[in-house]
């Protein structure tokens, strides 16, 4: 009895100075969603200490003493300045898919928002802070992070988060408290018809790039027949509806199939579009690397129908890399240039590289909202009182005549950023290459 | 109908290679039943980590400048690797988890179980991340690779998974039949205590059978990982849980049962998603599973219950 609890009790600490080890984003994915489990697994291994059969009123301490020992090596300030009033140092929150099924995405999300803050603070003299919150794509983890900027007063404004099904369930959180949202990358439509006061983006909505995917499919691709198969999220529902009327509406056959962001094992599905044989298959879907298994499959049994991709896809790493091939020739819509190519925009371009090495669409976007964010912040400041309200009314007023992503931003009364366009790519000899621009 | 007999063909392969893996995880869920009338739920996330061993070792043994051995010596390699690995893994988990449970009341060593498998998930994303990975099959079996059936085409990967899997099912129903180890187990999984006065080493039988049970799984978690390239440390969930179904669906505790329940689990899932639709493939599948349970409680193989006068 003795050795298996000594045995347990040194593989929790070997894994907690794992987790310490480790960078600060990976403990706190662990901390929330251990938390609950490990108060379950440990009072099987720590009942033992007292020598008596399972007092859990006595282990319970024990067991959660183990989740917030992982917490506390976190980059977050957020547990100790809830204690507190607040430190009189100004953050900014960030909600990215920093680990989980969009790890690539939200952690390029997360450095372009760390060189944006660094460069802000450099030219401005500002010493503006960033707060992390890790939500896995999932919006109940969203919301736990939500709460916890919320909690944290000197957290007076947040990026993010990346999925529209994540914003329906932050916006009213943050709401509450007056802290205003601006994402990088969520599409749906109607988020800013759900009259949010706090919720803003700065990429274009879904009825934009419903409306030009399903034209060049139409007018570029020939399509006659076409398959949109959804995978049951907020965003990829939304854009099928735009996608399906569009296309119906030009007088091509539409088949719609849905799927679930869990599925590895489509092979069924191909066989059945196998039979069908439509010339293009659309997927509005968040998660590029299932679309890599799917393409893969598709080629496994030789079904030849050309793949059409939404904004979820652009990820060179996820969709084109673990594809070997098989996305080759494949189009993607989204919301954002390359911004490589923009002369005014290469030198962060260059310093991202310098320091995190590649990127793919997802991080220009994210600079933008925190210069956004920022300048609203310092704009707040300017004005004498600095608070969540003040910052979001001047997020409001937001009127950049430039940005990094080559165009201006001007933020509507409903938090849509006016005559923003799409961008199509096709997948050639490994890279996505720029095609054309809607509007 | 046409398009029907068109697809029938691929979507029975299909159905047979997810059916083959299925059926892989039963076998350890109604092994360990069988022995302990324990439902390992921790099964699923053995299967995961047989998986990222899989991925280890071909990360390992094909690197950018080519592959150091043979593509079918590396398949071997991650097979036996992960079947090891995983099998220890098994035995360990018993000692640690269940055996101080032995004599509570059975819902102790479940909740245990239940503890081992979210310890699993979240050991492996602390120590190796949240990210998808993905095996990079083609490196070892080109994907155009393949048998063509009449209309069906079975890929080269495919083929290993369901030649595999059906070899180690016959493996397993040799050792069950015929030698004195399976004996062994047949007996404790009738009657522990009898069988201990017969002179089986209860304990060593038990070990066995996890370390057997967990093998199995691991080797399932390579074939999945080859066959389907997505390898993240939540994948244990949906697999151990149609694992679970699979091993209920064809009599849990019996051993060909858990093999038929499974290619019948991946047959009507296949079926489903080709000729219904992929939305609802799960609720099919479930509602298959209960018809079966109305019309015959413990499984399609399960034991009569014996009505005690």
């Amino acid at each position: 009895m003795r050795i298996r609890l000594m045995i347990a009790l040194g593989l929790i600490a070997a894994l907690m100075l794992a987790a310490c080890g480790t960078t600060p984003t990976v403990a706190p994915t662990a901390a929330p969603a251990a938390t609950a489990p490990t108060a379950m697994a440990a009072p099987t291994a720590m009942a033992a200490p007292t020598a008596m059969a399972a007092p859990t009123a006595m282990a319970a301490p024990t067991a959660m003493a183990a989740p917030t020992a992982m917490a506390a090596p976190t980059a977050m300030a957020a547990p100790t300045a809830a204690a507190a009033g607040g430190t009189g140092t100004v953050k900014i929150g960030i909600l990215a898919p920093i680990t989980g099924p969009a790890a690539s995405i939200g952690s390029e999300q997360l450095n372009f928002g760390k060189l944006a803050v660094e460069d802000f603070n450099k030219a401005n003299g500002t010493t503006y802070e960033l707060v992390e919150g890790d939500t896995q794509l999932d919006p109940a983890k969203a919301t736990d992070a939500a709460q916890r900027f919320a909690s944290d007063s000197d957290i007076y404004v947040v990026v993010g988060p990346a999925g529209s099904q994540e914003v329906l369930a932050v916006a009213p959180v943050l709401g509450k408290v007056n802290l205003g949202m601006i994402s990088p990358s969520a599409t749906r439509t109607d988020l800013t018809e759900q009259g949010f006061k706090n919720f803003f983006r700065v990429v274009p909505r879904d009825d934009v790039q419903g409306a030009t995917d399903a034209t060049f499919m139409i007018e570029q691709l020939k399509a006659k027949k076409v398959w949109v198969i959804d995978d049951q999220t907020a965003y990829s529902t939304g854009l099928r509806d735009v996608v399906v009327q569009a296309l119906k509406g030009k007088g091509a056959a539409v088949t719609t199939e849905s799927i679930t962001q869990k599925d590895t094992d489509f092979s069924s599905l191909v066989t059945k579009m196998k039979a069908d044989l439509p010339d293009a298959v659309f997927l509005p879907w968040q998660l590029a690397n299932q679309a890599a298994v799917f393409a893969k499959q598709m080629t496994e049994q030789g079904v030849t129908s050309t793949i059409f991709g939404s904004d979820g896809l652009f990820s060179a790493k996820d969709f084109i890399d673990s594809a070997a091939g098989a996305t080759e020739g494949a189009y993607v819509s989204n919301f954002a240039p390359d911004i490589k190519s923009i002369a005014a925009s290469k030198p962060v371009a260059d310093a991202y590289q310098a320091k995190y090495g590649d990127f793919s669409s997802f991080g220009a976007p994210t600079y933008a909202a925190m210069m956004v964010a920022l300048e609203a912040v310092q704009r707040a400041e300017k004005s004498g009182t600095l608070s969540r309200e003040t910052v979001l009314a001047e997020l409001g007023k937001t009127d950049q005549a430039s940005s990094v992503l080559g165009t201006p931003i001007k933020l509507s009364s409903k938090g849509d950023v006016e005559n923003a366009s799409f961008f199509l790519f096709q997948v050639k000899d490994g890279k996505f290459v720029l095609v054309t621009q809607s509007k | 109908m046409q398009s029907f007999f068109n697809q029938l063909p691929q979507q029975l392969v299909n159905g047979l290679t997810l059916g083959a893996v299925y059926a892989l995880i039963a076998l350890g869920y109604s092994m360990v039943y069988g022995v302990l009338q324990l439902l390992n739920f921790a099964h699923g996330d053995v299967y995961m980590i047989g998986a990222f061993v899989g991925y280890g070792v071909l990360t390992a043994l094909a690197p950018k400048s080519g592959l150091l051995a043979p593509a079918w010596l590396i398949i071997l390699l991650m097979l036996l690797a992960a079947m090891l690995v995983c099998g220890l893994l098994g035995v360990v988990i018993e000692w640690f988890a269940y055996r101080p449970l032995r004599g509570a009341p059975r819902i102790a060593p479940l909740i245990s179980a239940l503890g081992v498998s979210f310890f699993l998930q979240s050991a492996m994303q602390l120590l190796f991340s949240a990210n998808f990975r993905t095996m990079k099959t083609e490196l070892l079996l080109p994907p155009r690779l393949g048998l063509d059936i009449g209309p069906a085409r079975i890929s080269a990967v495919r083929l290993l998974v369901i030649v595999g899997a059906l070899a180690l099912m016959a493996a397993m129903t040799v050792l069950v039949r015929r030698t004195r180890l399976g004996r062994a187990m047949r007996a404790v999984a009738i009657d522990r205590e009898a069988a201990d006065m017969m002179g089986v080493d209860v304990n060593r039988v038990i070990v066995t059978t996890f370390f057997i049970g967990s093998a199995l799984a691991g080797a399932a978690g390579v074939m999945v990982g080859l066959a389907f390239t997505s390898v993240w440390h939540y994948m244990g969930f949906t697999a151990g849980l149609k694992g679970f179904t699979a091993a209920v669906l064809g009599g849990i505790g019996n051993i060909p049962g858990a093999m038929l329940g499974g290619l019948l689990l991946g047959l009507t899932e296949s079926l489903a998603v080709g000729f219904i639709s992929p939305t609802y493939k799960d609720l099919i599948a479930f509602v298959v599973l209960i018809v079966v349970l109305l019309i015959r409680p413990t499984g399609l193989l399960g034991a009569k219950i014996q009505q005690k006068v």
